[in-house]
């Protein structure tokens, strides 16, 4: 069997966070004479699993990238760990400015062909040749994610029939996942989708679990009640308006006040505008500013509604994702942490005040 | 004088109706593409764009140019058949060919001929690339200040009303683009910003 109906069967998919059927990218990148990025550069926030990949099994991934192209380009945020190890090992590495937008699919595909790190506007699959702003062609070109790569190389190795022992039949096979913030073993860990998200907490050492973030900036928001009973896998996240996406997993306590994260990140997602279409440039920060205002208390309880407003004006309207995942990810946090919205409205941080001295 | 009325008595008709014709299409055409350009000039240099009116107002910038095309070809055509210069049908298509007054007609050639390739490629806007298109748009800036020359250049002095209008339009062509450098667009502001990061 070939390559494609391999993976067809393994039923693979994207690990970047998209989720799209690796067979299909695949397909259509042999159809268009296509090169091969491999994305190793963990753009999402809170995700090391591409480092740990490129770190632990290099060969394995060379072996991976050996079966879809021949001319393979290995993307890293500069800087980098994981830019040195590609180095040493002699490979070809595309050096990307270490931020959000840069390790987008197009973004590297622009940056690799002379342009600069920044998302194009795709008018139709970006492996098929695309074209900047300014009219430039860039040639049919590949982007898969590390640990796709690498799943491919174990997919030829040890079978369909291995990689569908794991996970659910309708999300099949191994999965890295990446565990942060307030727990005792924070790290990488082997699961896969169907998982008690309950058991990577454990895992990972999470006592105090006041909230939990899933898919950094490209996801959203689970209560702490919620997530010792929610189950690890898009089918399982979907009642909660979530997707396992990039695999990271971020616990905060309880003490920890959730919209003061949720406002520094957002602070952070207005920098990382690479100034090209409205809503990132002008709406993202817009919505940072109320959310900073938000925790700082002073944010009055009509501003709420354009609050809500301008986070539905986000999504859809950029050349990439970036304005629909920081939209997802507020609105998820507004409505999950309601009770702290309400209380930072009418001036107190409930996380402050339940755990100051004075409260307890 | 450099008036037809200098000529024979048979001709002075015919060459009187040229002349003016010339003269009135050329100044008609400096007033409307000097309306083009502010038109354009706002458009691109709007502070914010309210409701309609910039779609309005693009509109009225396209029709205008058009509309100036219809003067310009009767300014061209009048000015190549009549007789009392002579400009032949290279001056009119080949900058600094013509033998009478080589330089400010060469410009009001070089001017036309921009328009004609604007006129092209825009007809032609959605089989080339954005990028050449945009190019070439963008030498209509170029064609404006060389079209004022040769109409100030041109326009004789004995007609007050012809050379007014054309320092006129210069004079508010001039302030419109000052306005539109002058102006810190937070659009465009935000981009420069951005840009100044790391991307490479």
């Amino acid at each position: 069997m070939n390559l494609i109906g391999l993976l067809e069967e393994a039923g693979l998919s994207g690990r970047g966070g998209a989720a799209f059927p690796t067979d299909m990218k695949i397909r259509a990148a042999i159809e268009h004479h296509a090169d091969l990025i491999v994305n190793a550069c963990d753009g999402e926030i809170g995700t090391h699993k591409d480092a740990l990949v490129v770190e632990q099994h290099l060969d394995e991934l060379l072996y991976g990238a050996g079966l879809v192209a021949r001319s393979v380009h290995w993307a890293a945020h500069r800087g980098s760990d994981t830019e040195a190890r590609l180095l040493a090992a002699g490979l070809p590495v595309l050096s990307v400015p270490a931020r959000y937008v840069a390790s987008e699919e197009s973004a590297l595909v622009n940056h690799l062909h002379g342009g600069l790190a920044r998302p194009v506007m795709r008018w139709a699959p970006i492996v098929f040749g695309s074209r900047t702003a300014k009219g430039r062609r860039l040639p049919p070109t590949l982007v898969l994610n590390a640990e796709t790569v690498w799943r491919i190389g174990q997919i030829e190795r040890y079978g369909p029939g291995w990689f569908r022992s794991h996970g659910t039949p309708n999300e099949p096979g191994p999965r890295l996942v990446t565990i942060g913030g307030s727990v005792e073993r924070p790290g990488v860990y082997d699961t896969a989708a169907g998982t008690p998200l309950a058991d990577l907490l454990h895992a990972a050492g999470a006592v105090d679990v006041g909230a939990v973030g899933l898919s950094g900036l490209s996801g959203g928001w689970l209560a702490g009640s919620t997530a010792w009973r929610a189950t690890w896998s898009d089918a399982g996240l979907a009642a909660y308006g979530l997707r396992t996406g990039t695999g990271a997993i971020h616990v905060l306590d309880r003490a920890t006040c959730p919209l003061d994260h949720v406002a520094r990140l957002t602070g952070f997602a207005a920098g990382e505008s690479a100034g090209q279409c409205g809503p990132c440039m002008f709406g993202v920060p817009a919505v940072a500013e109320q959310l900073g205002r938000l925790v700082g208390g002073t944010l009055q309880p009509g501003e709420l509604q354009l609050l809500q407003q301008r986070l539905r004006l986000l999504p859809g309207r950029g050349a990439c994702r970036f304005p629909d995942g920081v939209a997802g990810f507020v609105t998820s946090a507004l409505l999950v942490f309601e009770a702290d919205v309400r209380a930072h409205v009418t001036g107190l941080c409930v996380a402050s005040r339940e755990w100051s001295g004075a409260a307890r | 004088m450099h008036h037809g009325l200098a000529r024979g008595a048979e001709g002075v008709h015919v060459v009187n109706v040229l002349w003016y014709l010339s003269r009135a299409t050329g100044v008609i055409s400096m007033v409307l593409m000097t309306a083009v350009l502010v038109l354009g000039l706002f458009l691109s240099g709007a502070r914010r764009s309210v409701g309609a009116r910039s779609t309005t107002i693009q509109a009225v910038h396209r029709s205008l140019s058009l509309g100036m095309l219809t003067f310009l070809v009767v300014h061209i055509v009048s000015a190549i058949i009549d007789t009392y210069v002579h400009i032949g049908v290279p001056a009119a298509v080949l900058p600094f060919t013509s033998s009478y007054s080589r330089l400010d007609v060469g410009l009001g050639t070089v001017g036309s001929d921009l328009l004609a390739a604007i006129v092209v490629t825009s007809v032609l806007r959605h089989r080339i690339s954005e990028s050449v298109w945009r190019l070439v748009h963008r030498a209509s800036f170029a064609m404006w200040p060389v079209t004022l020359w040769h109409s100030i250049a041109l326009s004789t002095g004995t007609d007050p009303v012809l050379r007014y209008t054309t320092i006129g339009c210069g004079v508010i062509g001039v302030a419109a683009v000052l306005w539109r450098l002058a102006g810190s667009h937070h659009d465009s502001a935000r981009r420069r910003e951005v840009l100044r990061q790391e991307w490479t």
